[in-house]
């Protein structure tokens, strides 16, 4: 791992070195992970490199956020209300479209590094994500409140991060960062996008691709539980029935 | 060991899993009891999705109770035609109550039906139970013998003035078939909503309103909970995709083992003291579940994937 860490700083020095205008080159460990039987989360390494034509590394202080958004899902969120003396989910609030993932990491504390408006103007920040709720009135702004539960809950199964993880600026204008991906995190596809702030103004972007997949044995049950579900089923009483008689004639000897 | 479920689409320890599934089968094997009302609450507490649970559920109690039924068959204790009208009230009963599930777990409202039915009928079965043992108990230390009760006493007025008479040799009884029919359909209706084989109704249904004969009650009980939770396996994995075969599978590995041990110390012990520390589990696990609904939870908000992403929540 170190060798390879070494290697690919060493190529990204070289890189750095000849960059093009506006120069940011960033790159993963693994742009593809696969969920087998096995998956306790994955970490993955992203690095990067700003060359000369961005902003002045050598001379110049520079900071990195890096945003990792997973696939949008439409997600309801329920509120548990008193009613005749038992909890029972009450209110609901449906965000049609919620990442499943969403991790910022930053070279300093957000607020170190732009205006609160710098960041809504490029989306960065759970507070600026376009998050919009339906109802029956149609479209609307949600209710902080949900929102906040939303972002409370998500980031309780560390699928929503923000002010965790940091961006490390190694030298030479090379920087790195690691993206924890948890256990349960949805699969598809994800953007890392990466931005280049100097004196509070942005100074380069770009972005790059991930994919999350479940892979072998576990997609092929996925896939059949959801494309064939009577088969599935069928399948389950099979097996369930074959596995009963075995411990039977097992049991009686 | 983790192993991560493609259905239930979390993480879980391999051995956690085998160990649940060792120690219900264990108190299963020591009861005589099917277990499906100990192991779906702890899997919930673990904290797999209540969907999952007890459609998974289902699929395990298909599996223990055919090697149950095997014992039964070998002993000629199942009356097969009795077992087919309830498995075709238990099929009506599955796919209502399969409908009723998937539309309230749209609704979001699923998990508090499933405490509701865990609360309302342990409550009641395990209550009745308790008082029945510690009476049976209390009568044995005082030496009082009560007079018995003949089967045919026993068979209320009521049931004979039901149409749809049948004949059910093995039981030795000509009763409607009405009975037996509506009796599967609430045991179908559990199975589904519940996750359980319905053994704790049946059982006592069979023997206080139908009068079957006790050595062919077992039996023909789990003969018909084979093929209910086989369907209700089915209805759930078309309606809600929410069987997990695997987590199944490796339950039903711990059944197995756990099973052979409680039924050696099931032997050691008296009829009415089983029937007692058994009633006071279910009111545990009935209390456990109505705490649940009764006691502020410590996070009020809860978020739900509408469609499967595959998102693990």
């Amino acid at each position: 791992m170190i060798r390879v860490l070494a290697i690919f700083f060493m190529s990204c020095a070289l890189f750095a070195a000849s960059l093009p205008a506006g120069g940011l080159v960033t790159d993963l460990s693994n742009k593809r992970i696969e969920i087998r039987y096995s998956f306790e989360g994955a970490q993955l390494i992203l690095f990067g490199a700003v060359g000369s034509s961005a902003v002045d590394p050598v001379n110049d202080a520079f900071d990195v956020v890096v945003v990792v958004r997973g696939p949008e899902a439409e997600t309801v969120v329920r509120r548990k209300d008193n009613i005749g003396g038992i909890w029972v989910n009450n209110a609901d609030l449906v965000f049609p479209a919620a990442p499943g993932y969403y991790a910022v990491a930053a070279s300093r504390p957000l607020t170190e590094i732009a205006q609160p408006t710098v960041f809504a103007s490029y989306g960065i920040g759970f507070d600026n994500l376009p998050l919009i709720a339906r109802s029956n009135r149609g479209l609307l702004k949600p209710d902080p409140e949900f929102r906040t539960a939303l972002y409370r809950l998500r980031a309780a199964d560390n699928l929503y991060r923000q002010e965790v993880d940091s961006v490390s600026l190694v030298a030479e204008g090379l920087f790195r960062t690691d993206v924890h991906l948890p256990a349960n995190v949805p699969v598809g596809e994800f953007i890392v996008e990466t931005f280049v702030f100097q004196e509070g103004s942005l100074k380069a972007r770009n972005r790059i691709r991930l994919n999350v997949g479940k892979e072998g044995f576990e997609r092929a049950a996925y896939d059949f539980a959801h494309q064939s579900p009577f088969l599935y089923g069928l399948t389950a009483v099979l097996v369930a029935l074959g596995a009963g008689w075995l411990a039977g004639v097992l049991g009686k000897k | 060991m983790p192993l991560y479920l493609p259905i239930a689409e979390l993480s879980m320890d391999v051995f956690l899993v085998i160990g649940m599934g060792a120690i219900v089968g264990f108190l299963s094997g020591m009861f005589g009891v099917g277990g499906g009302f100990l192991m779906t609450p702890l899997l919930i507490f673990v904290g797999v999705p209540p969907a999952v649970a007890v459609a998974t559920e289902s699929n395990e109690i298909t599996a223990a109770s055919v090697s149950g039924a095997l014992a039964h068959w070998r002993r000629q204790g199942i009356d097969v035609k009795m077992g087919s009208v309830l498995i075709v009230g238990g099929a009506v009963g599955s796919f209502f109550g399969a409908q009723v599930f998937t539309y309230l777990k749209s609704l979001g409202q699923v998990d508090l039906m499933i405490s509701l039915a865990y609360v309302v009928f342990l409550g009641s079965v395990g209550g009745l139970m308790f008082w029945e043992s510690m009476r049976a108990i209390l009568r044995q230390r005082s030496g009082y013998i009560p007079p018995k009760i003949s089967r045919e006493d026993r068979h209320k007025t009521w049931v004979h003035a039901l149409p749809f008479k049948m004949r059910f040799r093995k039981s030795k009884l000509y009763i409607s078939a009405l009975l037996p029919l509506f009796i599967g359909m609430l045991v179908g209706v559990l199975a589904a909503i519940m996750g359980v084989g319905g053994g704790f109704v049946m059982v006592p249904a069979m023997i206080y309103i139908l009068g079957m004969p006790t050595n062919v009650v077992v039996g023909t009980s789990l003969f018909q909970i084979i093929f209910v939770t086989a369907l209700t396996t089915i209805f759930h994995s078309v309606n809600t995709q929410t069987v997990d075969i695997f987590l199944a599978v490796l339950l039903l590995i711990g059944a197995v083992v756990g099973a052979q041990f409680g039924a050696r110390v099931g032997f050691k012990l008296q009829g009415e003291h089983l029937r007692a520390l058994l009633a006071l589990m279910v009111l545990v696990v009935c209390a456990i579940m109505g705490l649940g609904l009764v006691l502020e939870p410590t996070e009020l908000y809860s978020a739900t994937d509408t469609i499967a992403t595959g998102a693990g929540h």
